[in-house]
């Protein structure tokens, strides 16, 4: 809401800096977009008088002036025939800038300094209209009021030079969108109230009754509906005074009658519309909401669609205005206008809401309407635009008002348990401090008692219905600074919530490994999307293609990042995003929001180098098994022993060497490479591998006691056997540990090998095994006797040859 | 026998000089020092002194072997320090590297709000990015006609009731059905709003929202609270101030400004001239929330607050271009 300071101080005096000003007005809420001087494109311009004047010696057309302006006296020459000793005129001094200059084709702004024409001497200028861009005559100098002072800044005499307040407004605020509204803020601070323009109608003997009737067919949505008629007027462009404030406002001046309402609008918050009374047909005016669908032209010249049910002001035969949000062409005012019908009235905001949104217009008025204008304010509005109108265009004002009102907003009273006040504000404000306060605002007791008071509230204060609301008054009035900054805080009660989410937890695990971690968009392109397998949950207003669908995976996203990363020769990487995916799933699993399927998910990725070069090691590139190993490093590190590894060959469409992870019996998520299909169309050169999980079954298990170390020193044997390469390393390995007496404690396999020194079909496995007893040191004997009974039963089982047994450390 | 100590100490002295391999520092532990060595005999040869003597003499053997194993030790450590190999190891060469991890910036910003209300009591909650309208605005206060309602503002998904959740706020209504007061919680997260990607928005973003419900909380308690947050994580020199403004779900409301830190409130690009920075929104919970999760209103208060985590770590690090959190570029990653 932009504000003019000098409109202001119509209703109330201040006289406070522009910053002071500002930091009052935010402490109540109302805080500065912007502070702008008007008027400062005639900086250097003063009011002169031109003493004397005569004929240039050189150019017959020419004048040599001596105008004083109030410092000094210039001489000036003067092109214009209407220049004359005696007269006041606008005087640009060298340094100022002329706003159009007449010799330009374009009218490109001109700086003065001091020049010689025609050879004499010419410091400044004497300026026409057009010059000053105040009208269109070129070629005569604008001649001033007599009574000008001079030596006066033009901006000052012109009633330009003002401040310009851009102010943010809250929405629960349509007091504040006006300039009383504002001044009676100004009125909290400075301890006054504003003082609003006295009405002095004068009215004419007919009644408007006579020449109008007004139904409203729509009780529903038109709570008020007001007109006054004036007859007899004359359409003419305003005073400048009236141009100026609402220039200041950047609103555009039209003719008298528009302006007005304009300028009421901005000064007490009451739209008005007025109507050529000649174009209304049937002396009648009918508030109803559209039967079908029609289309309408608006006074913009729009022509818009309106689907039924839209309420309209209509004459006896057809629409003539979109109620609350803009008048049509078929009423508008013109030059040749002579009566006017003058329409003040109070809508449903949600109705007005409503048209808007479905028409796609905001207008000043619909946007007051909508948030709430004040059901007093109607006739006060009515005939302070009434007023304005007669005082500007002549005419008659008819006598009375139609004023139907069938929806009445009653006087509200809100009850305020004073010590409610403190009890929410933290204050120790007294029921006296407190009423005062209240009173800053004229929101008055009614009824006093020591628990509650009743308080009537102003009719434009649509945002105080409740207590809360009334509390709310206090404390901005009282000052958010003056409350105290209160620390003491109890902190001891129970706490059913966590310290650290789970999240968190792992996040630190994993970087702990060596990954990055990145944040993704969670909107995808649907081809993206569904690489993830589930059916995707998709955005119904999405922003465009890229962006409407969620992620089912955390994979493509991170693909996403792997090809940027690439662009910037950045091939070896370790990355992971923890985050959301969702999907639509019609199963048994509960859900919070409809069938929306929301889980919480790890994704690690790695590709190119296992480590970073080094002269002392080879490269290698990552495999599967890398990314295996971090899995199983990250479920130990949240002392969770029980993962299990299940590879096997499907369709997934994401990726190949699929190996899903069951953790305590429920499935956990995969690990695998990413096919290259998939790599290609994100244009990934390079192998990719990738590990899913989820993150819940990710939670660490609580280890509260320790186990004792064992007292007695363990051996090492290592085993290698021979075996067909059809079997399982995991599947030997695991017979062994089902097999073995209580005496094996460990087993790994640390060695893999197939080639020219077995029988093709044959592989070699060497597992290390680690012998231990809790009770004693175990003997060779006792040793030996176990590790040949695994032997035996590794031979049998599996049809294997022992290649060695080897003592190892 | 004082002598035969004094000649013994002179022996070892230039015997251990003369030491220049490991062997010969064996030889030199056995003449000397073992059980069967010199020092070792003159213990012996100690039970035939008179018993008035043993004393003195035994302190000065002490001494003796004291000394003799000092020497050897000392040697046995300058020969440790020579290079076994001849040829020389050019110790420029680099050191075995590992990947380091990084942690988001987003996420590093996350940790220090969280840990500095966790200091001050605050649990950690958090509840779905895909929420319905009730959640998101109708148990919030919003009016049924509420302009953030708009499609214009909120992602939907298929109709008018399921949404990406347009505020952490929703966790504060999923918390409160769930638990009876007294809640003190902080609730970070992802939300999404339709707004056009540029270098400052993004259509996703996060947020930490707090509350705290109890009998007595007032807003007292609130501009303590936050006053404290603002002074550990923005330091304590810093001016702010607490304006009123308008939340559907608070009441009062007030906007937290900080004195802009790139200026000092002089008035620059970032502050859009005015020296004050907008941080954070807050305000005492509207009793019609408590109304819906069915908490007394009568018997507790409550305050709420909310901020913008990508608008805070920008600030922070000097960050121009909010899409940079977004795109992971790792020569950015890595810079954390």
């Amino acid at each position: 809401m932009k504000v003019l300071q000098s409109w202001l101080q119509q209703y109330i005096e201040f006289s406070l800096p522009p910053d002071e000003f500002a930091d009052k007005l935010s402490k109540l809420g109302l805080e500065f977009e912007g502070v702008e001087r008007t008027g400062e494109e005639y900086n250097g311009f003063v009011v002169g008088k031109v003493l004397e004047r005569t004929q240039h010696p050189n150019a017959e057309k020419l004048s040599i002036c001596k105008v004083n302006v109030g410092t000094g006296t210039l001489q000036i020459v003067c092109g214009a025939p209407n220049v004359a000793a005696g007269q006041k005129v606008a005087v640009g001094m060298s340094g100022a800038i002329v706003p159009r200059n007449q010799h330009d084709p374009s009218g490109k702004p001109l700086p003065l300094s001091t020049v010689k024409i025609r050879g004499i001497e010419s410091s400044g200028m004497i300026c026409s209209e057009y010059e000053l861009d105040l009208g269109k005559d070129a070629d005569n100098i604008l001649v001033l009021e007599s009574n000008a002072k001079i030596g006066k800044p033009l901006a000052e005499y012109l009633g330009v030079a003002d401040i310009v307040y851009d102010i943010e407004t809250t929405p629960n605020r349509p007091d504040w969108l006006s300039h009383i509204g504002i001044a009676r803020e100004i009125g909290a601070i400075v301890g006054r109230k504003p003082k609003l323009p006295k009405l002095k109608l004068k009215e004419a003997a007919i009644p408007v009754s006579k020449h109008l009737t007004v139904k409203v067919q729509d009780t529903q949505n038109c709570y008020r509906f007001a007109v006054r008629m004036i007859c007899g007027l004359k359409v003419e462009p305003s005073p400048r005074w009236l141009q100026n404030a609402l220039k200041g406002l950047n609103l555009r001046p039209v003719n008298s009658v528009v302006d007005v309402t304009n300028y009421v609008m901005m000064e007490c918050g009451q739209p008005l519309h007025p109507f050529d009374y000649a174009l209304l047909k049937g002396k009648q005016i009918i508030v109803r909401q559209t039967k079908r669908s029609s289309s309408f032209i608006t006074l913009d010249g729009q022509e818009r669609k309106l689907p039924d049910g839209v309420v309209m002001v209509c004459d006896a035969e057809r629409e003539v205005s979109i109620a609350g949000v803009m008048g049509g062409a078929n009423s508008e005012i013109s030059d040749s206008t002579v009566d006017i019908v003058l329409e003040s009235a109070y809508w449903n905001p949600s109705s007005i809401r409503r048209t808007s949104k479905l028409l796609g217009v905001s207008t000043d008025a619909s946007q007051r309407f909508e948030r709430g204008a004040d059901p007093d304010g109607v006739l006060y509005g009515l005939n302070r635009a009434a007023q304005l109108i007669v005082d500007m265009a002549g005419g008659e004002l008819l006598k009375g008002v139609i004023d139907i009102y069938p929806r009445k907003v009653k006087e509200r009273f809100v009850p305020l348990r004073p010590e409610r006040v403190n009890l929410v504000l933290g204050t120790k404000l007294t029921t006296v401090q407190t009423v005062r306060l209240l009173r800053l605002l004229d929101i008055v007791p009614t009824k006093r008692g020591s628990k509650r008071l009743m308080f009537r509230v102003p009719s434009y204060r649509v945002d105080i219905t409740r207590e809360i609301d009334l509390i709310e008054e206090v404390g901005r009035v009282y000052g958010y600074d003056k409350i105290e900054d209160k620390t003491t805080a109890t902190v001891d009660f129970a706490h059913f919530f966590p310290k650290e989410s789970h999240a968190d937890h792992v996040r630190e695990k994993v970087i702990g490994l060596g990954f990055c971690e990145t944040i993704t968009n969670s909107m995808q392109e649907t081809k993206k999307a569904i690489l993830g397998g589930a059916t995707p949950a998709r955005i119904s207003n999405p922003q465009n293609r890229e962006m409407d669908t969620l992620r089912t995976s955390l994979v493509p996203g991170l693909l996403d990042v792997v090809a940027r990363n690439f662009n910037y020769g950045n091939n070896d990487l370790r990355l992971f995003e923890i985050g959301h995916v969702f999907s639509r799933d019609e199963s048994e699993r509960p859900k919070l929001v409809e069938n929306f399927l929301e889980e919480q998910r790890l994704c690690l990725l790695m590709t190119g180098m296992v480590a970073p070069r080094h002269w002392g090691s080879p490269s290698t590139c990552v495999n599967i098994f890398d990314v295996k190993g971090k899995v199983i490093d990250l479920l130990e590190q949240n002392g969770l022993d029980k993962g299990k590894f299940i590879s096997y060959s499907t369709s997934d469409s994401l990726v190949e060497n699929r190996i899903a992870l069951e953790i305590n019996g429920t499935y956990g998520g995969y690990l695998g490479l990413v096919r290259a299909e998939v790599l290609n169309t994100f244009g990934i050169g390079q192998e990719v591998f990738v590990a899913e999980l989820n993150l819940e079954l990710l939670a660490p298990t609580d280890k509260s006691l320790y186990e004792p170390l064992p007292r007695f020193p363990k051996v090492k044997r290592d085993l290698g056997f021979i075996v067909d390469v059809g079997i399982s390393a995991e599947g030997l390995q695991k017979s062994i540990k089902e097999f073995s007496s209580g005496l094996l404690q460990g087993i790994e396999l640390f060695d893999v090998y197939q080639g020219d020194q077995l029988p093709a079909g044959k592989k070699s496995l060497a597992f290390s095994l680690e012998l231990m007893s809790p009770d004693k040191t175990l003997t060779d004997a006792e040793i030996d006797t176990e590790v040949r009974n695994i032997v035996t039963h590794v031979q049998d089982r599996f049809n294997a040859l022992l290649r060695s047994v080897e003592r190892s450390t | 026998m004082d002598s035969k100590v004094t000649q013994l100490r002179h022996q070892a002295e230039t015997e251990i000089a003369a030491v220049t391999t490991q062997q010969q520092l064996e030889e030199f532990r056995i003449k000397f020092l073992s059980r069967k060595g010199l020092i070792a005999s003159l213990f012996d040869a100690l039970r035939s002194v008179k018993p008035s003597e043993k004393p003195a003499l035994g302190r000065l053997l002490n001494e003796l072997r004291a000394h003799t194993q000092g020497l050897y030790d000392h040697k046995a450590a300058s020969l440790e320090s020579v290079p076994k190999r001849r040829t020389p190891m050019d110790l420029t060469l680099p050191g075995r590297r590992s990947y380091l991890g990084s942690k988001h910036p987003l996420s590093q910003t996350l940790d220090e709000i969280k840990s500095i209300f966790v200091s001050m009591g605050f649990g950690i909650a958090d509840g779905p990015e895909i929420e319905d309208d009730y959640h998101n605005f109708e148990a919030l206060n919003f009016p049924p006609n509420h302009p953030a309602r708009d499609t214009q503002d909120t992602f939907f998904l298929s109709d008018k009731n399921a949404l990406l959740r347009t505020h952490t706020s929703p966790v504060q209504i999923r918390v409160m059905e769930k638990h009876p007061p007294p809640v003190r919680i902080i609730m970070p997260g992802r939300v999404y709003r339709n707004e056009a990607i540029s270098s400052r928005s993004y259509c996703v973003f996060y947020q930490v929202e707090g509350l705290f419900v109890d009998r007595g909380v007032t807003f007292s308690d609130l501009k303590g609270t936050l006053v404290s947050f603002i002074k550990q994580f923005y330091g304590s020199g810093l001016k702010y101030k607490f304006r009123p403004t308008f939340f559907p779900f608070t009441e009062p409301s007030a906007d937290i400004y900080i004195t802009c830190f790139v200026c000092g409130g002089k008035g620059c690009k970032l502050c859009k001239q005015n020296g004050w920075l907008e941080i954070l929104g807050c305000g005492m919970v509207d009793p019609n929330v408590f109304r819906y999760v069915g908490y007394d209103a009568e018997k507790y208060t409550g305050y709420a607050f909310g901020m913008g985590v990508d608008r805070i770590a920008l600030l922070r690090y000097g960050i121009d271009d909010i899409r940079l959190f977004y795109e992971n570029d790792v020569r950015f990653l890595n810079q954390f």
